[in-house]
């Protein structure tokens, strides 16, 4: 009689829930966890590894963007790419500031919750000089787009290079504010730019 | 001879100006400038974001915009192709997407407000849900209860009908 009496209160306890389920899903929110947004950058085959380094006028560069999502619902995004020599500074992710140079290419893309894409970005450097200790880039294709930059770079004598960096801020749409605003999320790539140029 | 010369000229420069004209009247019908590439890529921006803050209204009123969003990624695609297609300087080409990307922009925009009001409707219906569920418990619970009670008088009755046996 006792192993009835158990078995009817579990019975009775799991209909009772499974009809109230509906009603308690209106009533009782699960806690959301942190909103933040992911934006990284893989080499050629998808891996974070073979990124381009040492680069040279003409060739082609291909990397992989990815953004993730995980704000709660969905986001629309832009990634900016943007070309800086050695000593333009890099976006401040203390006081959220993007940097300041312009914009060159830009993708946009909308993510539901919790996706996350990854899309394709190709460039090669164009109109390539160099003088003594002066390498002057006149232009960038980037996504089959040609974009003049004319940066100088200079040979850093320490780590014997001439570096520059390819750099991609992420911004997150915003129709209340400003259309599009500053995300705090930036990756770069580190270049060389090499004598084959 | 002279007025030979003279009408020579004269059917030239006619037929030079007539050229013109058409030439100028197929550029403004068949291409397009710099300023309207830049016009209608920027409308398409602002219908991107217009569609998008529809399908985000939709999605705060519970319904479901995965389908939407697929849409929304190809007028994007469709908006990238007119920027670079600006920034080459192919304007007719800018022009062209942009457009596409503004048709597709505004069927989402409008999908998305028929979703919106669905969902809301559906919302507004949760009084059904709340009846369902505590009339759908009340009635578990009861026939639980009818069940145990005949269970209960069948056990009492068996146990009440076994006839005491004395062993030893």
């Amino acid at each position: 009689m006792q192993n009835i009496k158990a078995v009817f209160a579990v019975v009775g306890l799991a209909g009772v829930l499974l009809f109230a389920w509906p009603s308690l899903g209106l009533i009782v929110h699960l806690p959301i966890g942190e909103r933040f947004s992911e934006l990284y950058i893989l080499g050629p085959g998808h891996m974070a590894s073979d990124y381009p380094f040492n680069v040279s006028a003409g060739v082609d560069y291909l990397v992989y963007v990815g953004v993730g999502n995980h704000m709660g619902s969905s986001a629309y995004y832009e990634w900016k790419v943007k070309y800086l020599n050695w000593t333009d500074s890099l976006p401040n992710s203390t006081a959220a500031t993007w940097s300041p140079l312009p914009r060159l290419y830009g993708y946009r893309m909308f993510l539901a919750d919790n996706e996350t894409r990854e899309d394709m970005l190709t460039f090669s450097f164009l109109n390539v000089t160099s003088t003594e200790n002066i390498t002057r880039v006149g232009g960038l294709t980037i996504n089959g787009a040609t974009y003049n930059v004319d940066r100088t770079c200079a040979w850093d004598p320490v780590y014997n290079g001439t570096y520059s960096r390819l750099l991609v801020e992420l911004w997150l749409y915003n129709a209340s504010l400003e259309p599009f605003v500053y995300h705090n999320r930036f990756v770069d790539l580190i270049l060389n730019m090499t004598a084959g140029s | 001879m002279l007025r030979c010369c003279v009408r020579f000229l004269v059917f030239c420069f006619l037929g030079l100006l007539v050229l013109m004209v058409f030439a100028s009247l197929g550029f403004v019908v068949w291409g397009s400038t710099g300023d309207e590439a830049v016009a209608r890529v920027g409308e398409a921006d602002d219908a991107l974001g217009r569609a998008f803050v529809a399908v985000s209204e939709a999605e705060g009123a519970g319904a479901d915009v995965a389908g939407l969003l697929v849409r929304l990624n190809a007028a994007s695609g469709l908006y990238s192709s007119a920027e670079v297609a600006l920034q080459s300087g192919n304007y007719s080409l800018a022009v062209e997407r942009a457009g596409d990307c503004v048709g597709l922009a505004d069927g989402v925009l409008g999908d998305a407000g028929v979703l919106r009001g669905m969902a809301l409707d559906a919302a507004a219906g949760w009084w059904r849900v709340v009846v369902f569920s505590v009339v759908g418990a009340c009635v578990f619970v009861g026939v639980l209860a009818v069940v145990w009670v005949f269970v209960r008088r069948r056990c009492a009755g068996s146990v009440l009908g076994l006839k005491p046996e004395v062993t030893g």
